[in-house]
């Protein structure tokens, strides 16, 4: 019985790791082996046809305080564009969905219009912008009805950035379809149970809405700035090879030294940064997430 | 008898669906008319602002070389050419490209599924020591950037001779990924158990029970999970761009791009053509989302009860 038993349990393990195998040999063979290479290839300098040069922390020393080092630009890019696009991703997209959570006649209607332009291929999405925010083209003319001077939105350095943000806000829709999930599965009696209290619809939002809502305003958060700090398509492609100092951003950094110059250390040594920014980045909202996101079944 | 299981334990979960959609509707939450006056206004002029831009890249595609050419620009055109759209296919080899994203689509979205589903399933249902050390991994990797790992990944398949081919984008989507894996295994854990052991005592063995009880009951998921793989592969223009340098092997969403560069220096690009082709790249996507938004907007919910 126990031999029976002892060899069920044995079988089933086997099946497991024979169910995962694939996933196992994906996460070394892509995330694991790489991430221990991109490391040791970030000590040498390697040019892709020469065998590899150790130098030691050169390349980081270089990345960070080298004179030619473009690092501080991309990292400061970055971050204007990430921490602004994303908050105000959040917002508007919680707002709409509050807005689209009413009673209303063509709520399918204006949930898919907003919907829509989150779906299109972010290659589409920037061929589209940059024709109508060239700086002669149909933005800048409406923009002149109304006696506002438009920039040269994605040419000029000062205003890169903005046109990029402009391309992001257009795509928040995937976001105001979960918040609008997360506000559908929010029973009604608290509201109702409130009103009866007398608390106005401020209170309601705050006591209300905002902590039921949390655990989505992370995954939203989180989701939102691990896509912003990755921004690669609409910079490469805005300018030429990311070569406009107003809109060089981490990734195009990565991949100019890389793809463009075949600096696969100092490249690598980028890879390393970035990757334990971003890390860093999310462990500090995940730790900081329990302070403010309220989990329902803890309560219970 | 495995027939039959399965229609006890579908039929009751789609009635239990539909009782929770009439719950979860608000219904009217005491708005007068002079309140909802600004709601509408509001979500009119949101709703301009999105669609309006999608009107003009329809609006484009459909005009002359004049509408987009012209200064000051007009903001609709009044003459129309269909020509655009043969005319990428004729002139610019759209079509090739179209069939490249073709073969790399299918394929990724078949081993994503299957592969996602598979682990899934391993992690929802059976024990093993590990699996929770491997589970906690695998949710860890949903952090790690692709860009990060990119000069060994390049390195690689160059050293495998597989630059140029479709393999370095088709390869690593055949072995899964932490988040499709995660989500699959959050709706299995919500499939009943006895199914699992009445397909046992059937005989199932553990790949059976996988194929003939949970992958006909984690449809939803699995929408899910094609969608997200075909949204990624249909758009993907940095995999592509680094490891794809023969035109004749360019997959449609860097194909597109190849219509920007004119030949001169300070030239306008032929919008009329490139918005032609951003469609022929849109459309697809739209339709997809389309036909899998009720499968969608269930995983949404699911989603938004699990996170």
């Amino acid at each position: 019985m126990t031999r029976r038993r002892l060899s069920a349990s044995r079988r089933e393990a086997l099946a497991f790791y024979a169910f995962v195998s694939p996933w196992i040999v994906g996460i070394i063979v892509f995330l694991a082996v790489p991430l221990v290479v991109t490391l040791l290839l970030s000590f040498t300098n390697w040019d892709l046809f020469q065998s590899p040069q150790w130098i030691g922390l050169r390349n980081y020393s270089e990345l960070l305080f080298g004179k030619s080092s473009d690092f501080w630009l991309a990292l400061r890019n970055t971050a204007y564009y990430a921490f602004i696009l994303v908050p105000l991703n959040l917002v508007l997209s919680l707002g709409i969905a509050m807005l689209l959570n009413q009673p209303i006649i063509l709520r399918r209607w204006f949930r898919t219009a907003f919907y829509l332009p989150s779906t299109i291929p972010i290659i589409a999405v920037v061929m589209l912008w940059s024709w109508l925010l060239a700086p002669d083209g149909i933005i800048n003319e409406v923009l002149s009805w109304f006696g506002i001077h438009g920039p040269a939105w994605l040419v000029d350095p000062g205003s890169v950035k903005n046109g990029l943000i402009i391309m992001g806000v257009w795509g928040l829709g995937g976001g105001v379809v979960l918040f609008l999930a997360g506000l559908q599965n929010i029973p009604r009696f608290l509201y109702e149970a409130m009103m009866i209290d007398g608390a106005g619809p401020f209170r309601r939002f705050f006591s209300i809405t905002l902590p039921l809502l949390s655990p989505i305003i992370l995954f939203n958060l989180i989701s939102g700035i691990i896509s912003a700090t990755q921004v690669f398509t609409q910079v490469y492609v805005i300018s030429e090879n990311a070569q406009n100092p107003g809109d060089l951003m981490l990734v195009p950094y990565l991949y100019n030294s890389a793809f463009q110059y075949q600096q696969m250390g100092f490249a690598s040594a980028i890879a390393w940064v970035f990757f334990m920014m971003v890390i860093a980045l999310t462990l500090i909202i995940l730790r900081s997430a329990r302070r403010w996101v309220y989990y329902e079944s803890k309560a219970r | 008898m495995i027939q039959s299981v399965q229609n006890t334990g579908a039929r009751p979960r789609l009635e239990h669906q539909r009782a929770r959609d009439t719950r979860r509707d608000p219904g009217p939450a005491r708005l007068n008319w002079a309140g909802r006056v600004p709601v509408y206004v509001v979500l009119g002029i949101g709703t301009l602002l999105m669609v309006i831009p999608l009107l003009w890249m329809i609006a484009a595609s459909l005009s002359t070389t004049r509408f987009v050419t012209t200064f000051p620009p007009k903001l609709f055109p009044t003459t129309f050419d269909f020509g655009n759209y043969t005319r990428v296919f004729t002139r610019d080899d759209l079509g090739k490209y179209l069939l490249n994203s073709v073969e790399i689509v299918i394929p990724s979205m078949a081993g994503q599924v299957l592969s996602s589903s598979l682990a899934g399933y391993a992690f929802a249902r059976l024990r093993a020591p590990g699996k929770n050390l491997l589970f906690v991994l695998t949710l860890s990797t949903v952090m790690i950037p692709f860009e990060a790992t990119i000069v060994p990944t390049f390195v690689m398949f160059r050293y495998l001779h597989w630059l140029n081919t479709f393999w370095p984008l088709i390869v690593p989507q055949l072995l899964g990924n932490g988040y499709n894996i995660f989500l699959m295994r959050q709706f299995m854990t919500s499939i009943p158990a006895e199914l699992d052991e009445a397909a046992k005592l059937d005989g199932c063995g553990f790949f059976s029970t996988w194929w003939r009880i949970i992958v006909p009951l984690s449809v939803a998921p699995m929408t899910a999970v094609a969608v997200f793989t075909f949204t990624y592969q249909w758009g993907n223009f940095l995999g592509p761009l680094i490891y794809i340098n023969d035109p004749s092997h360019y997959p449609l969403a860097l194909g597109l791009y190849t219509l920007t560069q004119t030949s001169n220096v300070g030239q306008t690009p032929p919008w009329n053509s490139i918005m032609a082709g951003s469609m022929l790249l849109t459309i697809p996507m739209v339709m997809v989302y389309f036909f899998s938004q009720r499968l969608l907007y269930e995983g949404a919910n699911v989603l938004g009860r699990i996170t």
